[in-house]
C-alpha cells in the first residue's frame, strides 16, 4: 500500500497533465537516523513523482552532500526545494513533512514552478520585482490547519516573483519544536519577514506583499 | 504515524470571462449547489475564501452527517465535497472578490482584479467565529488565544486550557484539545451548558476537564503569552484569575454578509432574508446554508439547501435561455 489512495493519485496525474508544462525537480534533503519525518517525506514525494514524467526526485544527504544544503540555505530535514526549467531556484522551500493540508500547497507550487508564474496579479508581481535586497519569509504551519495552506501559497508565489532575493520557507511546528518556540508560535498560520515583521492569520495576498515591501523600509523611517 | 495527504487545491490559473453561475463561498453548501450545477452542465465557479469545506474544515471529527457510520475527519468531508465538485467540473478561485454588482444583468464579480459575469449567483459564505470583545483577545491572538483548536491545538501540550462557552462547538473542540492539554476549564456565561449531551459526557471521560458555569469572561491576561483568564462570577459578583495557558474560543457565530449588506436584504442580525426557495430580494441571487436567515446551522442542513438552490437556479436559466 502506498500513501496515496488510488482515486487520489488518478485526480494528480490528470490535473499534472492537464498543467504542467515544463519539467520540475523535487530536491530533497534527507538523513537516515534521527529523522523521523525523513522516511515517510521521501516516500511520499517518490509517489507523486511517479505521476508525471515531467517530474523528478532527487535525494541528497545534509551531511554527506552538505554543499548543496549550504547553497540551498538548508539547515535541517526534510527539506524540500522545488527547481524548474534548467534546475532554476524559485526559492521555495518547505521544512518538515508536506503532509494533509500542505500536500496541496505542494501540489499548486509544483504547477506554478512547472509554468515559471503564479497568478499573483501583475501589479502585485512588479512591486516585489523591483525589490533589490534579500527578503526571508517564514510561515509555521501545521498539517491540520485548514487556513494555512493560504499562507504558504502567498509566501512562495511571493519568493517566486523574485526568486534571486527572496526564499519563503514553510515550516511544519510540530517537526521543529524549537524554532516554533524560538518564534514564540502559538497560532497557525504565524509569517516572520526578515525577523522584523510577523503577523498571524491568513491574510489576502495584496496585504502580504505590503507586509514584505514594510519589512524593508528602514527602522524609524 | 499515519500521514493523510490533501490533494485539494491546486490553482485554477485562467478564469473565463463568464460563467452560468458563481457561488461565493466554499463550505458544504456552495459545494454542493456547484455540484448540481456543474453536473448539470451549467459552467460554475466557486469563489472561496476559507478552507476546503468552510467550516467543517475546521471540526476535528463529525459524527451526525450521515453516511459515515464511524464519523469522519471534518478536514476529509470538506475535502471530498469538494473533489466531487471539481470532478463535475466546478472551477475554483480562492480569495475574496473584489467588487460584486448583484443587480446588474448579467452580475459581475471582480475576482483577483478580473471582472467575471454571471447569469445566476449562489450566496454561501456561511459564519465565522464570533468575538468575546475582552481586552486581551486581540492583543493575545496568536500569542494563546484561538478560534481553532485543530489548527493550534497541538501547541498546547501539557499546558492549561480554558474553553469559553458550553456550546456544543465548545464542548466538542474540548474533546480534541483534551489530547494535548494538561487540563481544560470550560468557562459558560449561563447558568447551564446548552451542548449535546453525548458531547459533554465525553468530554468528562477524558479526565481532564470541568466547567464554570454562570461566569462572565472579563479579560484575557498574559504577558509574552496568555497566562489567565479573568472572570466574575454572575451570581455572587466574586472575580477570579484562572491560570491559562492558552484560550480557546467558541462563543457562536456571526454571518459573512458584509460585503452584500448593501445590495441584499438581512434580518436585524445580518443574516440573508430569503423566500421558500431560497430566493433573495435581488433576481438572479440565491442563498444557502449558514448565512440564510433563520438557517439550522448544521452541515446536512447546509447540504440540503445548497442542493434546493441549484436546482431553483437550474430552472431559472433554462426558462431564461
Ligand atoms: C466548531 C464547530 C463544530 C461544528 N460541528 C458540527 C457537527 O459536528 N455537525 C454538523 O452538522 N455541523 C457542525 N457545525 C456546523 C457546520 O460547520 C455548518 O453548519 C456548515 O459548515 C455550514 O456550511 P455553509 O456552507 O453554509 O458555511 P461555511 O461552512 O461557513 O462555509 C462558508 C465559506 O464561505 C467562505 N466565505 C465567506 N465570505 C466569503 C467571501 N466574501 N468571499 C469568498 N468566500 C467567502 C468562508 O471562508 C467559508 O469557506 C460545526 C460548526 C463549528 C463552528
Amino acid at each position: 500500500m502506498g500513501m496515496l489512495k488510488d482515486e487520489d493519485k488518478k485526480y494528480i496525474r490528470e490535473q499534472f497533465d492537464e498543467k504542467l508544462k515544463g519539467p520540475v525537480k523535487i530536491l530533497l534533503f534527507s538523513q537516515k537516523l534521527e529523522c523521523e519525518y525523513c522516511q515517510p517525506t521521501e516516500e511520499i514525494l517518490t509517489e507523486l513523482s511517479e505521476l508525471s514524467d515531467k517530474i523528478t526526485l532527487d535525494v541528497r544527504n545534509l551531511q554527506i552532500d552538505s554543499d548543496d544544503a549550504k547553497q540551498f540555505g538548508v539547515d535541517k530535514v526534510p527539506a524540500i526545494i522545488l527547481l524548474g526549467e534548467q534546475d532554476k531556484d524559485y526559492g521555495i522551500r518547505f521544512f518538515g513533512i508536506p503532509s494533509g493540508y500542505e500536500f496541496s500547497t505542494l501540489l499548486a507550487d509544483i504547477i506554478d514552478v512547472s509554468n515559471g508564474k503564479s497568478d499573483l496579479p501583475e501589479k502585485m508581481v512588479d512591486k516585489i520585482a523591483a525589490i533589490k535586497t534579500p527578503v526571508h519569509i517564514k510561515v509555521f504551519v501545521t498539517p491540520t490547519c485548514p487556513y494555512c495552506p493560504n499562507a504558504v501559497r502567498a509566501a512562495h508565489k511571493i519568493a517566486m516573483a523574485n526568486p534571486r532575493y527572496i526564499k519563503a520557507q514553510m515550516i511544519e511546528s510540530t517537526e521543529f519544536p524549537h524554532l516554533a518556540n524560538k518564534y514564540a508560535v502559538y497560532g497557525v498560520p504565524k509569517t516572520i519577514i526578515n525577523e522584523r515583521v510577523q503577523f498571524e492569520g491568513a491574510m489576502p495576498e495584496a496585504a502580504v506583499v505590503e507586509q514584505v515591501l514594510s519589512a524593508l523600509e528602514e527602522p524609524g523611517a | 504515524m499515519e500521514f493523510s495527504f490533501s490533494v485539494t487545491g491546486p490553482p485554477k490559473v485562467d478564469l473565463k470571462d463568464s460563467y452560468d453561475v458563481v457561488v461565493i463561498g466554499g463550505g458544504p453548501s456552495g459545494l454542493t449547489a456547484a455540484i448540481y450545477t456543474s453536473r448539470a452542465q451549467l459552467s460554475t465557479l466557486v469563489v472561496n475564501k476559507g478552507a476546503p469545506g468552510g467550516l467543517v474544515a475546521t471540526t476535528e471529527w463529525i459524527e451526525n452527517y450521515p453516511g459515515f457510520p464511524d464519523g469522519v475527519a471534518g478536514a476529509e468531508l470538506g475535502r471530498a465535497m469538494q473533489n466531487q465538485a471539481q470532478r463535475f467540473g466546478t472551477e475554483f478561485a480562492s480569495g475574496e472578490p473584489e467588487e460584486i454588482h448583484l443587480a446588474a444583468d448579467p452580475k459581475v464579480i471582480r475576482v483577483a482584479g478580473q471582472d467575471i459575469k454571471a447569469r445566476a449567483v449562489i450566496i454561501a459564505t456561511g459564519t465565522t467565529p464570533k468575538k468575546l470583545n475582552v481586552p486581551g483577545e486581540r492583543e493575545f491572538y496568536g500569542r494563546g488565544v484561538s478560534y481553532c483548536a485543530t489548527c493550534d491545538g497541538p501547541f498546547f501540550a501539557d499546558k492549561e486550557l480554558l474553553v469559553v462557552g458550553a456550546g456544543s462547538s465548545g464542548v466538542q473542540e474540548s474533546g480534541f484539545l483534551a489530547k494535548f492539554a494538561s487540563k481544560i476549564t470550560i468557562v459558560e456565561f449561563l447558568p447551564t451548558i446548552q451542548a449535546e449531551r453525548i458531547l459533554i459526557e465525553r468530554f468528562k471521560k477524558t479526565g481532564k476537564g470541568s466547567f464554570l458555569l454562570n461566569q462572565e469572561v472579563l479579560a484575557i491576561e498574559g504577558e509574552e503569552t496568555v497566562t489567565g483568564v479573568r472572570v466574575r462570577d454572575r451570581d455572587s459578583n466574586e472575580e477570579k484569575l484562572i491560570p491559562a495557558g492558552g484560550v480557546f474560543i467558541y462563543v457562536g457565530l456571526e454571518p459573512q454578509t458584509e460585503a452584500f449588506a448593501d445590495q441584499l436584504k438581512l434580518d436585524q442580525w445580518g443574516y440573508i432574508e430569503v423566500d421558500s426557495n431560497l430566493r433573495t430580494n435581488v433576481e438572479g441571487v440565491w442563498a444557502a446554508g449558514d448565512v440564510v436567515s433563520g438557517a439550522t446551522r448544521q452541515i446536512a442542513a447546509a447540504v440540503g439547501s445548497g442542493t434546493i438552490a441549484a436546482i431553483e437556479v437550474e430552472h431559472y436559466l433554462s426558462s431564461k435561455s
